[in-house]
């Protein structure tokens, strides 16, 4: 009689395959209702073709999340954005400071973020993540931002600066900026070091997480070491269906992109990696680089490395920079140790290539 | 209500008719129309995509996992993503990742799964709607070859035929009881039959619960259970009475046989689903449980006629007909396992046990006019539904 089947339960888990199946089938299905509001931008979307998925193996046959979206339609390529700062429009100020200008818009748009699905976004210029912007220690910054959507939106910096710079509800005109509405963020670029910005508007979650973010990469007056490549490296994560989890894991933008269009650099070639990691929901991130060791500078903020490793973790809003060369040639991988970020996303190839 | 028509309009289908007849579908016609191109002044565009995909049950062969699914939603949809325990793999969909409504798909998803380890699928569709299937157990999945084949043949005949045949086996011991004891028996029959009619109606709400909103489970049990219930009435109307008292029992004996034999063909679906799954091997125990609650079937069967005498051809195709359906069953639960199939039998079952307790009850009342409730027929049936009760409790 301690037996804990019964002939009942038998006949219970008799359609157990089926039922459970059909079980979570129905209880998803409550979920489009519920979101009715976000799910609108998917009218839109034209049917997204599938590229077939045993096939789209180019290279490294067995590694997951092959085949490609259409970055045409995105507007936007990770392939580009790895190496494209954004300098800003330069002049002079009367008293010598150099001005960086940047026109930023908020725009709603529907981004194919894994062949076949299109994501409902929240963009900076249309790209995740927006533009890398760039400049010196004391520079000054003035960003004409506008909200070209239909929510409030901000743009909230790592840095120091006035509180009505901030760009945070509360503090000012500058803190919700609503559909259609400008404003003007202006400051001077400190401490130098590797930085971020986003939207800071309520509730920032789902704010952040639909894709307003980006780095901001502030020089040192008397420059960084020279190295032969640079590149900036946003960690996020994509949640598809709201659920507050996130589906994908990204670097860029796209997930496995840099797996299936690996990052060509020459052996002995010094590499130099902004890596910033802006994951909401997940509470770390972490980098792995395979057959090497880097350099690490945690904020950026200072010109000593602080680490030598081949792993560095990450929890939301922490940034560094990384500096190594590969010894030989070959096919390298990097990822996010946290593996099951690896899996759904967050993994790279760099092809080393004889100098 | 008087009929206040004139004789003369007798019944003739004239050509008036038939353009009266016809009239309110061409209006009807004019409406659908009318409505599908002006929406009748409603906005009924839904503002999301509402998607349905039932993943009716999954295969696993080494190095694969196939997932068999339909869409139950109102609109075609697109499957775009499949993640395995977190992670995304490739896949391909036959006959095309398109999937139209009430349309069928194979999912096939390379993954080298391991014997013995649970894994969790996910299903993405183009519209960013998840659908899950839980793999509790990971095993291959059997195919329908000959030794499986004799595996749920045998499943069948341990669960169905021979508790059904040992029941049988009490009919020289019962045909020396008196007339009283008889009716007794016939009683303890009717509990059986409301028992596991109950126990038959449940399940199949149940299984109705996890069927595709589409198919309307519970409609179907409706449908089922009443069709079978007055079909039977039909086959055999009470006022048939130019045959024999002991012909009209041996055809009783038949119908009991056929309906516990319906209700045992739903219990073989779902142990052929369930050997699928890997749940089966738990069960040693479990086949012990079978032929207990079962050997009281074979027990009504032969309640109508132990005064007759039956040769052992009949006895023995009694037998099979309410045993041997477990094996079809098993069959079909273990190669093609479909909850609409599970539901219909289920339902079928439940009309035609309620039927022929019904029936059993009538005879019953036959014999013993004189007496509204006579306490050993109230003993009986409580006897009967205490039995299967009891011997549930065993099992637990």
């Amino acid at each position: 009689m301690k037996n804990k089947l019964s002939r009942r339960d038998l006949l219970k888990l008799g359609g157990f395959g089926i039922l459970s199946a059909a079980g979570s089938v129905a209880l998803t299905n409550l979920k489009p209702a519920e979101k009715a509001d976000h799910k609108k931008h998917f009218l839109q979307t034209p049917t997204p073709h599938r590229p077939d998925a045993f096939s789209g193996m180019e290279h490294g046959e067995g590694l997951p999340g092959t085949g490609d979206v259409n970055h045409e339609r995105n507007g936007f390529n990770p392939g580009d954005i790895l190496t494209d700062f954004d300098y800003g429009k330069t002049s002079t100020l009367p008293n010598g400071q150099t001005l960086r200008e940047y026109e930023i818009v908020t725009v709603n748009k529907n981004i194919e973020i894994v062949p076949g699905i299109d994501f409902p976004a929240w963009t900076y210029n249309g790209r995740i993540p927006g533009p890398a912007i760039r400049a010196t220690e004391g520079d000054r910054i003035r960003i004409h931002f506008k909200n070209g959507s239909d929510h409030p939106h901000s743009m909230h910096f790592h840095g120091v600066h006035p509180s009505e710079m901030d760009g945070v509800p509360g503090t000012g005109p500058g803190g919700t900026v609503n559909p259609g509405e400008e404003f003007i963020y202006e400051f001077d670029a400190e401490p130098f070091g590797l930085h971020l910005y986003h939207c800071h508007v309520f509730p920032l979650a789902r704010h952040i997480a639909k894709g307003l973010y980006g780095a901001f990469v502030v020089d040192p007056k008397e420059g960084r070491p020279r190295v032969d490549r640079e590149m900036v490296m946003v960690m996020h994560g994509i949640d598809i269906d709201f659920d507050d989890a996130n589906d994908f894991y990204a670097v860029n933008g796209i997930p496995f992109y840099y797996q299936n269009h690996p990052i060509q650099i020459k052996v002995g070639e010094t590499v130099r990696i902004y890596l910033v990691n802006i994951l909401e929901f997940d509470l770390l991130n972490s980098f792995h680089l395979h057959a090497n060791f880097f350099h690490y500078y945690p904020t950026g903020t200072s010109l000593t490395p602080s680490e030598f490793t081949d792993t560095i973790i990450q929890g939301q809003a922490q940034r560094g920079i990384l500096e190594f060369s590969y010894k030989y040639p070959g096919m390298y991988m990097f990822h996010a140790h946290v593996t099951e970020f690896a899996e759904l996303g967050w993994n790279g190839m760099f092809e080393v290539v004889s100098a | 209500m008087t009929d206040q028509t004139s004789p003369t309009t007798k019944s003739r289908f004239t050509f008036q008719t038939f353009i009266l007849l016809l009239l309110p579908i061409i209006l009807l016609a004019g409406v659908i129309v009318l409505f599908l191109k002006t929406g009748g002044g409603l906005d009924l565009t839904s503002p999301a995509p509402i998607e349905s995909l039932t993943i009716e049950r999954y295969h696993l062969a080494r190095g694969h996992i196939e997932l068999n699914v339909q869409n139950t939603g109102p609109a075609e949809l697109n499957i775009a993503q499949v993640i395995v325990n977190e992670a995304v793999m490739p896949f391909e969909v036959t006959p095309s990742a398109t999937i139209p409504r009430l349309g069928k798909a194979l999912i096939t998803v390379n993954y080298a799964w391991t014997e013995g380890e649970a894994y969790a699928v996910r299903v993405f569709t183009s519209n960013a709607v998840p659908f899950d299937v839980m793999i509790p157990v990971a095993f291959e999945t059997p195919a329908p070859e000959a030794k499986t084949f004799w595996s749920f043949t045998l499943i069948g005949l341990y669960v169905g035929v021979i508790p059904i045949f040992l029941g049988i086996f009490w009919l020289p011991a019962l045909r020396t009881l008196g007339k009283q004891w008889m009716t007794f028996l016939m009683a303890v029959t009717v509990g059986l039959l409301i028992f596991l009619g109950l126990d038959t109606f449940i399940e199949a709400l149940e299984q109705a619960a996890e069927v595709p909103s589409t198919f309307q489970g519970i409609g179907l049990i409706g449908i089922g259970a009443v069709a079978t219930y007055m079909l039977l009435e039909m086959i055999d109307s009470p006022k048939s009475s130019d045959r024999s008292e002991s012909s009209q029992r041996l055809n009783i004996a038949w119908r009991i046989a056929l309906g516990i034999g319906i209700h045992n063909l739903g219990e073989g679906l779902a142990i052929g689903a369930a050997y699928n799954v890997g749940e089966i091997a738990l069960g040693t125990f479990l086949v012990v449980g079978f032929i207990i609650q079962n050997i009281t079937e074979g027990l009504g069967i032969i309640a109508p006629i132990l005064r007759d005498r039956p040769n052992i051809r009949q006895l023995a195709l009694l037998g099979l007909l309410g045993g041997a359906p477990a094996i079809l069953g098993a069959w079909i639960g273990g190669f093609t396992p479909s909850l609409f199939l599970a539901v219909l039998f289920l339902a079928i079952g439940t009309g035609a046990i309620f039927q022929v307790a019904v029936e059993i009850g009538r005879i019953i009342q036959k014999d013993n006019v004189k007496q509204p409730m006579p306490g050993f027929i109230f003993s009986g049936v409580i006897t009967g539904m205490l039995m299967l009760w009891v011997t549930g409790i065993f099992i637990k």
